[in-house]
C-alpha cells in the first residue's frame, strides 16, 4: 500500500491554503500575467503588489535595485528602492478579478497602503468588493518618497493601531498587518496592530540598508542619477533577522496572532525554519527574483519529503516546534562543555582550521609539516567551531560533548614575569545601586 | 587555402580566463595554510598568495605578487607544465586517506596567473617598481630569453643598469623563437618583455656576444658583472649531415621560421606533404601542431619510447592526438631515406621497453628484424637542443662540462670566473621557462652580493 503523503495545506485566518507558499507583495506579484505563471508553478497564494488610490502619483526610481555578491554567490542580499504599485487601481482590480476567477483554489491577498484615513478605508472596501480573501496593510515599505507613509507609519504605535482600526471597521475580511524590521522590538508594533483589531501579522518587510557604494562616483547603490539612499534589503542575508522577529512574536502569549513569515526564504530548509519558529504561511520575493517561480516546486518537494521522513503528516504539527527550545542565553547549561573532534582520514590537508584556530580560536591546533595534518590539543579547544565552518570536508570536524565536570585549560599568560608590575586589586562589590543581580 | 588564412592559424593563442572564471576558481581554492602550490613553484611565484589576494578582491595586489616574484609570470602562466608543478600539489583535488586520488580538479593556477597578468594590461597597472637602494653598477646580460630577462629585471629593481645583448633580431629567446605563436603569441611575449624594459633594462638586438673571449671581454668593457644566458641553439640530429638533406629541418629552424612568418616559403614547402617529426617533448608537440596547420597530408610523430614516457605535457599530447597527428610510439628512426639529396622517408625499427635508464624512464630496445620504411617528404628533428658548437670559445676561462654546458653553482649561478654568472639552459641543459626565471633571480641576488662585497 502506498504511504500517505504529508499534507502541506494549512488554514490561515480562517482561509484554506493548498500550501503555505505565497508570493509576497513586491515586483514578483505586480501583474496577473506574472501571478498566473506563479500559480501554474504551484504557489498557494499571492499577496499582490501594494495597491494605492491613484491620488498621489508613484514613480519608481531608476535603477531600482542593487545586488550584493559574496564570493561567487550572486544576490546574497538585494537592495531595492521600489515603492508601491505604479499601476492605476482600476487596472490592478481587474488583474485581481482575473486571478480570483481563474484560480479559485488559490488565496488572493490584497496589500494596500493609504496616505490618509479615508484612503485606507476606501482601498480596504475596494479590495473586499473585488474578492480579496484577506488584506495586508503595508506599514513597512522603507522606500516611500511620500512623507509619513510606509515604514514611517510602521514605526508609530499610534499610526499602526489607528489605520488598522479604520480598516477593520470598514471590512469584514481578515486583516493582516505587515511589519517593518527597522525597529527594536516587533512584539510592540505587532501589539499595536492587534489593538487596532489585526487578525494576523506578516514580517519581515525589507531591512533598511546599504549594499554597496560606487567607488568612482562615491554614490551608494543603486545609484539613482547621482543620489543613493538606505533602502530595502532582502535575501538570504536577512534570514536571521526574519527568524528572530517571527520567533519573538510567536513566543509572545499576549500577541497570540497567526504569523506569515518571510525574509530570505529560497529553499525548503529556510521555509521549514520559519514554520518551526511559528510562521504558518510563508512569503517569498528575493528567491523568486533570483531563480524564478519554479523554486516553489523544490520547496514543496523538499518539505514534503522531510515531513515524510519524520512521520509528520500535517503542516500544523510542525508550526512552532522549535519554540520550546528557544529562549534567552541565561537558560544555557554552562556547566557542560565540549570540544571538537577530527576525522583525519577525510582530511585533505589545507590547514584552514589551523589558521582560524590560531588567529580567532583557542590556539588548540598544531600543524605537522610532514603529514600536513592538524593535531588537536583538546584542553585548549574553545569549541568555537570556527574550524568546522572553514573545513572544506563536511562532517570531518564535529562537536563532542565532554563528560560532566570537564574543564578546559585557561588561556596561557604571555609573560608571567609581568606579575611583579601588577597594580591589580580584586573588585569588591558593595551596595546595590543599579545592580542587576 | 590562402596564405593569410594559414597565417591566421598561427597568430594567436586561445583566449584565457575572464574575471568571472578566475573568481570561480579562486573561490574553490582551499587557501592552504602552507600552500603546497607555492612550494612547488620553481620560481617562487607564490600562487597561494596571489589566489588569496584575488579571493579577497585585492586584484592589484595579486598582480603585484606574481610580477614582483616572477617578472615573466604571464609567460609562465601560459607555458608552465602546471599539472607537473603547482597544480600537482593542489589540496583542492580533495585527496585524503579515504579518497586517495582526490575527487576534484586542481585549481587552474596557471590560467589564473595568465588572467591576472593580462588583466594588469587591461587596467594599465604597472606592478613592479625600481627600488631606491642607492646602488650603482652596470650588468651585462647575454641572451634575452627567460633567464636573461629575469636576471636583468631583478638587478634593475635593485638599482643596477642592465644591458641585454641579444644575438637575434628580436628579444625573447625561446619565448619568441622556441615556442609556436599559437601557444604563446607574439603580442603576449612582447608585453612580458615590456614589463622588463619598463624597469630600465636596455635590450640590444642583433648583438651576438661571440668570438674569442667576447663574453669575458664584457668585464673589461666596464661592466661590473656578466650573466650568461645564451640558451641552447644547437640541435641534436640523427646524423651529422642532417642539415644538408633537402627536406630535413631542425626544430630550432622550423619554429624560428614560423615565428618570423616566412609563410610564403613554409607553405610551398609543406602543402600536401607527409611530415615526420622525431621526438616526444613539448618542442616536438609544437612542431607537429604547427605542421598540421600547414595543409599537410599526414603528420607522423615518431617516438622511441611509449606514450607515458613522453616528456611533453599530457594536455599537449592529447591535443596533438585530437588534431589528427599519428603517433608512432616505440619506433626508433635509424636512417634517412633519400633520392639523391632529396628526402623520401625514414628507416624505422620497432622498439620495446627495457630497464630504466639514467632518466628513470624505461630504455627503448631495438627489436631485430622489424625495420620498415616510412615514406616522408619532410622530417623535423625535435630530439633536443645543445650548446652551439663554438660557444665555449666565447668564455674560454669559464668551466664547462662535456656537453659544453657552463658549470655554475646552483645557489648563486656563479661560474669559475669571478664576476661571470650563468643560468638557464646553458647551465641546466633543456629546462623549463620557470626554472630559467629562477636562475635569473638567484643570479641577480648573487651579483648584488658580489658587487656589495667588492666595494
Amino acid at each position: 500500500m502506498a504511504q500517505k503523503k504529508p499534507d502541506l495545506s494549512i488554514e490561515f485566518c480562517g482561509k484554506k491554503y493548498i500550501n503555505p507558499f505565497l508570493l509576497s507583495s513586491s515586483p514578483v506579484s505586480n501583474s496577473a500575467e506574472m501571478v498566473e505563471r506563479a500559480f501554474d508553478a504551484g504557489w498557494g497564494g499571492v499577496v499582490f503588489k501594494t495597491l494605492g488610490s491613484d491620488r498621489l502619483r508613484i514613480d519608481h526610481p531608476s535603477p531600482r535595485m542593487n545586488s550584493m555578491t559574496v564570493g561567487t554567490r550572486k544576490m546574497s542580499t538585494v537592495q531595492n528602492v521600489e515603492q508601491i504599485t505604479d499601476r492605476p487601481l482600476k487596472d490592478n482590480l481587474m488583474e485581481l478579478l482575473y486571478l480570483k476567477k481563474h484560480y479559485p483554489d488559490r488565496r488572493i491577498i490584497h496589500s494596500i497602503m493609504g496616505f490618509a484615513d479615508k484612503e485606507w478605508e476606501y482601498l480596504a472596501k475596494m479590495s473586499e468588493d473585488h474578492g480579496a480573501d484577506t488584506l495586508e496593510l503595508n506599514f513597512s515599505c522603507p522606500n516611500m518618497t511620500i512623507e509619513g507613509s510606509g515604514d514611517q507609519a510602521g514605526k508609530s504605535f499610534y499610526d499602526i493601531e489607528h489605520y488598522t482600526s479604520i480598516v477593520k471597521r470598514a471590512v469584514s475580511i481578515p486583516v493582516m498587518a505587515k511589519m517593518t524590521p527597522n525597529i527594536t522590538d516587533m512584539t510592540e508594533t505587532a501589539m499595536a496592530a492587534k489593538n487596532g483589531g489585526a487578525d494576523a501579522i506578516s514580517a519581515i518587510n525589507t531591512v533598511s540598508g546599504i549594499t554597496g557604494i560606487n567607488l568612482d562616483t562615491l554614490v551608494p547603490q543603486p545609484e539613482v542619477f547621482g543620489r543613493g539612499a538606505s533602502s530595502g534589503t532582502s535575501g538570504p542575508g536577512v534570514k536571521p533577522i526574519g527568524l528572530r522577529f517571527i520567533s519573538d512574536m510567536a513566543k509572545d502569549a499576549n500577541l497570540n496572532l497567526p504569523l506569515s513569515g518571510m525574509g530570505g526564504i529560497e529553499t525548503w530548509i529556510d521555509a521549514l525554519e520559519y514554520l518551526l519558529v511559528g510562521a504558518s504561511t510563508l512569503q517569498v520575493t528575493t528567491g523568486i527574483m533570483h531563480y524564478g517561480y519554479i523554486i516553489v516546486q523544490d520547496m514543496i518537494e523538499g518539505l514534503t519529503d522531510y515531513m515524510a521522513s519524520k512521520g509528520i503528516m500535517k503542516l500544523d504539527n510542525l508550526i512552532g516546534s522549535t519554540l520550546p527550545k528557544l529562549g534567552k542565553t541565561d537558560l544555557f547549561d554552562l556547566d557542560r562543555q565540549g570540544v571538537v573532534e577530527y576525522d583525519l582520514d577525510k582530511c585533505v590537508g589545507c590547514g584552514q582550521c589551523l589558521n582560524v584556530c590560531t588567529d580567532a580560536g583557542g590556539q588548540a591546533l598544531k600543524w605537522d609539516d610532514e603529514t600536513r595534518r592538524p593535531e588537536l590539543n583538546e584542553d585548549k579547544c574553545l569549541s568555537c567551531m570556527l574550524c568546522s565552518f572553514v573545513c572544506p570536508v563536511s562532517g570531518l570536524i564535529k562537536y563532542k560533548a565532554m563528560p560532566e565536570g570537564w574543564k578546559r585549560n585557561e588561556t596561557a599568560i604571555r609573560d608571567p614575569s609581568l606579575e611583579k608590575e601588577l597594580k591589580y586589586e580584586p573588585y569588591v562589590h558593595d551596595g546595590d545601586d543599579g545592580c542587576l543581580v | 587555402m590562402g596564405i593569410s588564412d594559414v597565417k591566421d592559424r598561427f597568430k594567436q593563442m586561445p583566449p584565457g580566463m575572464n574575471m568571472d572564471q578566475a573568481i570561480v576558481e579562486a573561490e574553490r581554492c582551499l587557501l592552504c595554510h602552507d600552500a603546497p602550490c607555492s612550494k612547488a613553484c620553481p620560481a617562487g611565484t607564490e600562487p597561494g598568495e596571489f589566489i588569496r589576494k584575488l579571493r579577497l578582491r585585492n586584484i592589484t595586489g595579486a598582480i603585484r605578487t606574481i610580477k614582483s616574484n616572477n617578472i615573466l609570470g604571464g609567460a609562465c602562466g601560459v607555458l608552465c607544465p602546471t599539472a607537473e608543478l603547482c597544480e600537482r600539489e593542489c589540496s583542492a583535488m580533495m585527496a585524503s586517506d579515504e579518497n586517495p586520488g582526490g575527487s576534484d580538479k586542481a585549481i587552474r593556477i596557471g590560467d589564473i596567473q595568465r588572467f591576472l597578468v593580462e588583466h594588469s594590461r587591461e587596467i594599465d597597472f604597472q606592478p613592479v617598481e625600481v627600488e631606491e637602494s642607492g646602488v650603482s653598477g652596470k650588468i651585462a646580460v647575454v641572451g634575452s630569453g627567460p633567464a636573461g630577462l629575469s636576471c636583468a629585471a631583478e638587478v634593475s629593481k635593485l638599482g643596477y643598469k642592465a644591458t641585454i645583448f641579444e644575438a637575434l633580431a628580436e628579444p625573447g629567446g625561446v619565448l619568441r623563437y622556441g615556442v609556436v605563436p599559437f601557444r604563446c603569441d607574439t603580442d603576449f611575449v612582447e608585453k612580458e618583455i615590456a614589463d622588463v624594459t619598463a624597469l630600465g633594462v636596455e635590450i640590444k638586438c642583433n648583438s651576438p656576444i661571440e668570438g674569442k673571449a667576447a663574453a669575458e671581454d664584457l668585464l673589461k668593457q666596464g661592466y661590473d658583472a656578466v650573466f650568461m644566458a645564451p640558451g641552447l641553439w644547437g640541435a641534436y640530429a640523427l646524423q651529422d649531415d642532417s642539415a644538408n638533406i633537402d627536406g630535413c629541418y631542425s626544430s630550432v629552424d622550423f619554429l624560428a621560421s614560423i615565428r618570423n612568418e616566412n609563410f610564403d616559403n613554409i607553405i610551398s614547402d609543406f602543402k600536401g606533404k607527409t611530415v615526420a617529426v622525431i621526438g616526444g617533448g613539448s618542442v616536438a608537440m609544437d612542431c607537429v601542431e604547427a605542421a598540421a596547420r600547414l595543409d599537410t597530408t599526414d603528420v607522423n610523430l615518431i617516438y622511441r619510447r611509449s606514450y607515458t614516457q613522453m616528456p611533453a605535457e599530457e594536455i599537449e599530447r592529447i591535443e596533438a592526438l585530437q588534431h589528427g597527428i599519428n603517433f608512432y610510439i616505440l619506433h626508433q628512426p635509424t636512417e634517412f631515406l633519400k633520392d639523391g639529396n632529396k628526402l623520401t622517408g625514414l628507416k624505422l625499427v620497432r622498439t620495446k621497453l627495457g630497464e630504466p635508464d639514467e632518466s628513470g624512464r624505461r630504455r627503448p630496445l631495438l627489436i631485430e628484424g622489424t625495420e620498415w620504411d616510412m615514406p616522408a617528404d619532410i622530417v623535423i628533428e625535435a630530439i633536443g637542443n645543445k650548446a652551439v658548437d663554438d660557444s665555449s670559445d666565447w668564455y674560454p676561462n669559464v668551466k664547462v662540462d662535456g656537453k659544453k654546458l657552463i658549470v655554475a653553482e646552483s645557489e648563486t649561478g656563479a661560474t669559475s670566473v669571478p664576476g661571470i654568472f650563468a643560468g638557464g639552459d646553458i647551465v641546466r641543459g633543456p629546462a623549463l621557462v620557470v626554472e630559467a626565471v629562477q636562475d635569473g633571480k638567484v643570479a641577480a641576488k648573487a651579483i648584488h652580493e658580489y658587487l656589495s662585497d667588492k666595494e
